[in-house]
This record gives C-alpha cells, structure tokens and sequence, in this order.
C-alpha cells in the first residue's frame, strides 16, 4: 500500500517515488496545493477502492504519506 | 453597545464571564451557561443596537429551516435549502446597496449564515450524525464570534461543546483565553486604535501620496484590528470551554498569495475551500466537465473569491476585490505550473524575500480596492 500511494502522490507533486518518505509533510513543503489533494484523494479512491469525501475530510488526514496509508486502512476496515 | 469596545462592554463581559470560570474550575459542564451566556450577551448588543427583533426572526427562520430539513432532509432538495438558509444574508446584501431593502439590517449575519449554513452540509454529508435543537442553537448563537468570526466547524465546535473538561484543564484555558482576551484587546483598540488617529484620519481623501500612505497605514489597521478582534473572540471562548480556531497566522510572511489566503483570515478562507472550491473542482473532475482539468481550478478560484467579495458586500469595490483575488490566485497556479523556478525561488534567500515583499504589496493593493478609497 505504501509503496502504491508513493507512486500516486510522485506522480502528482512531479517526484521520485524514493523521495516520498513516510512523514513527507505534503503541504507544507509545497508538494500538495488544494487542487492536487482532490487530484490525490479522486485517484486513493480509484486505486484503493474506498470512498473519500474530501469536502468534510479533515487536511491533517492527508498531510503525509504516513496519515494518508493510515487513513486508507481505516477505510478499508 | 459595539462588541469588544468600550469599558461597559468589557465590564458586562467579565461580569457575565465569572460563573462560566466558576463552573470550569469546579469541572462541571459549562454548555448550559454557556447558551445562557450568548443569549444574554447577544440581548444586550443587539437590543441597545435596536436589532433584537431582527436577530429573533432570523433565528426562528434558521431554526425552521434547520428543523424542516432534519425532519425531512431525504425529500429536500440540499440547494434549496441552503438558498432559504442564506436568504436573510442575501436581503441583508441588497439592503446595504438598494435603499427599498435598508431596513434588513444584522450585526453578524455573515458569520452566523455561514454556521447555518454549514449545519445543513454536515447533516447532508454525514459529518454529523445527530444534531440536537440545543447543540444547533449554541453553535448558531456562540455570542463570542458572532460579531466579527472566527467561523467554527460544526463538527468541532460540537466536540468541545460536548467534551468534560477537567479543572485542570480548565486553568489552562483559562490562561490562554485571557492571554488571547488581552493581546488581542492591545493590537485592536491600542495599536489599531494609533494607527486609525494618527494615520488614517489625518489624511487628506485624495492625491497620490495620501493614497499611497493610506495603502500602508489601512492594512495594518486591518491587521491590528481584525486579528486582535478575532483574538479577543477565541479567548472569549476558550473561557467558555470552546477552543474556537485561531484566524491568523504571520500572514505578511507569505510568499504566495495562496500561501497568504492560509494564514489570513483561515477561518473563512478554509471554509470558502472545503464548500466552494472543493465540491466545485471535484464535480467538475468527476462529470469531467473540461477537457482541461486545471480549468476546473481557475473556474473554481473565480467563484470562491467572487463568493468572498459577495460574502463582503454586492457594492462594487467588494464585488472588485473578489474578482482582483480571484485573478492573482489563478496567477498564482499559473506561476506554479509553469515556471519551473517559482517554486524553489520562493522557498529560500533573496527570491523569498523579493516574494514576501511582492505577496504584501498586492494584498495592500487589494485592501485599498476593498476600502472603497478608490471609487
């Protein structure tokens, strides 16, 4: 799962996979804009299949890689 | 009686205050006074302003809506209620430029339309499950930001209203909120007050060099007096219990100007974003709307500024500066997208500095808009 969000999120902030390390705050580093976190929560929905409403869902549960694998867990239960 | 200004009306707030710190240093549950409260406070500003009877009906009209759609939210439609929720605020809008609808007058009605407005939301996503006629009343009413913001999250607001709190941890509020309840007094009565006096008033109402000082001295009144207004509403209600979201954060230090609209004013910035932009951008990009996605983007900038200006006022120069900041915003990504440098340019040295520098001077520029000076 790590690996797969890594890859979706190197895609959308123009980076290496390798470069997405688990506490990678997103935002903060300017990787991550409001447009691109609805690119990234529209792809965590087709790639893990889960349902993410971004307009209620909190930042901080996307801000690393780490709280976005965490969340997808418990989305899929 | 003005909120937050004058010795009478920090007198009633202390006064007013004290069984609320009473209750929270003895534990107990501080939700009950704490309506109590806000209904006295807004009772008091409201009837010495002659509004009391206006604030009554519209809280009887966004209590009805809120129950009707409750009770029957499967068969009413969400966008038509969210048009009768904000229909008061839109009366009061056109009143403000169209003499027949002068008499619509309501402190606060921005703010508290928006709170209304995001209870519907939350009940039409889920976010919040139940919502009691009290917990929707104390959310409604929270007197503290009524007059000025910050706009609390339902969800959130709900948490602290419904969470035990500890003497202990009740000490410890009660240091931070009247920290808040000081500091913010000292930047917008003393500062904002100096900077009003001594450098506003005094300038003559046209010319370019008073325009130009104008632009300098009315962005920092804004900031003295906004941000110590706000800051005086967040201790206010940590001293009820309720740790209302901080408004600002150092935002002349922004190199961008979407990195400016999160640490000015956050409160409506975000929920501009979570309601406007967000659900915008992501039904765009689900119906596939434009063969160009980042369309979406600019499109969704457009209308969440353009919100902000309405938001405002429907008299031009808001209605200007919506649109001023819609089209720096769509700058902005532009920038991002493609000029490579622009990103690490802004993060470092000197670029950041000259960015900083930039940011601020088309923020000022958008307040002078914002100010009216210029029409």
């Amino acid at each position: 799962m790590e690996q797969k969000i890594a890859e979706i999120l190197a895609e959308l902030c123009g980076v290496e996979p390798e470069e997405i390390q688990p506490e990678l705050e997103l935002f903060d580093e300017g990787l991550l804009d409001s447009f691109a976190a609805i690119q990234l929560v529209m792809e965590l929905e087709e790639a893990f299949g889960v349902s993410l409403d971004m307009a209620s869902l909190p930042r901080e549960r996307i801000a690393t890689p780490a709280a976005i694998a965490t969340l997808i867990r418990e989305k899929k239960g | 009686m003005t909120p937050y200004s004058g010795l009478l009306f920090f007198y009633l707030l202390g006064l007013l205050l004290l069984p609320t710190v009473v209750l929270g240093l003895l534990g107990r549950t501080l939700k009950i006074y704490g309506l109590i409260f806000s209904v006295f406070m807004l009772a008091l500003v409201f009837g010495e302003g002659g509004q009391l009877p206006a604030l009554i009906t519209f809280y009887l009209w966004e209590g009805a809506v809120f129950l009707a759609y409750r009770r029957w939210r499967a068969r009413l439609p969400l966008w038509a209620v969210v048009l009768f929720a904000a229909l008061p605020l839109a009366l009061v809008k056109v009143g403000e430029v169209w003499s027949p609808f002068a008499a619509f007058r309501l402190l606060g009605i921005s703010y508290m339309t928006f709170r209304a407005v995001e209870a519907l939301l939350n009940l039409h996503d889920g976010t919040v499950e139940a919502l009691s006629f009290f917990q929707w009343s104390s959310f409604l009413l929270f007197f503290p930001s009524v007059p000025s913001g910050p706009i609390d999250r339902c969800r959130r607001f709900l948490s602290d209203l419904e969470r035990k709190i500890t003497p202990e941890e009740y000490i410890d509020l009660l240091r931070r909120g009247v920290w808040k309840l000081v500091g913010g007094a000292f930047s917008a009565i003393v500062l904002g007050g100096l900077i009003w006096q001594y450098w506003l008033a005094p300038l003559p109402g046209s010319g370019f060099l008073p325009t130009l000082s104008y632009l300098y001295g009315y962005t920092l009144f804004l900031f003295f007096n906004f941000a110590g207004s706000s800051s005086m509403a967040i201790g206010t209600g940590y001293l009820l219990g309720i740790r209302v979201p901080d408004n600002f954060r150092q935002p002349f230090l922004s190199v961008d100007m979407k990195d400016f609209w999160s640490r000015w004013h956050i409160s409506l910035s975000t929920w501009l974003r979570d309601y406007v932009y967000t659900r915008f951008v992501t039904d765009s990009l689900k119906r596939k709307r434009f063969r160009n996605p980042r369309t979406a983007s600019y499109l969704g900038y457009l209308l969440t500024m353009m919100t902000m200006g309405v938001w405002h006022g429907l008299a031009p120069h808001y209605l200007l500066y919506g649109a001023y900041h819609s089209a720096l915003l769509c700058l902005n990504e532009a920038l991002d997208l493609h000029w490579k440098p622009f990103k690490k340019w802004k993060r470092k040295g000197f670029g950041q500095v000259c960015c900083v520098l930039v940011t601020f001077h088309l923020f000022a520029f958008g307040l002078l808009i914002f100010s009216g000076r210029l029409f």
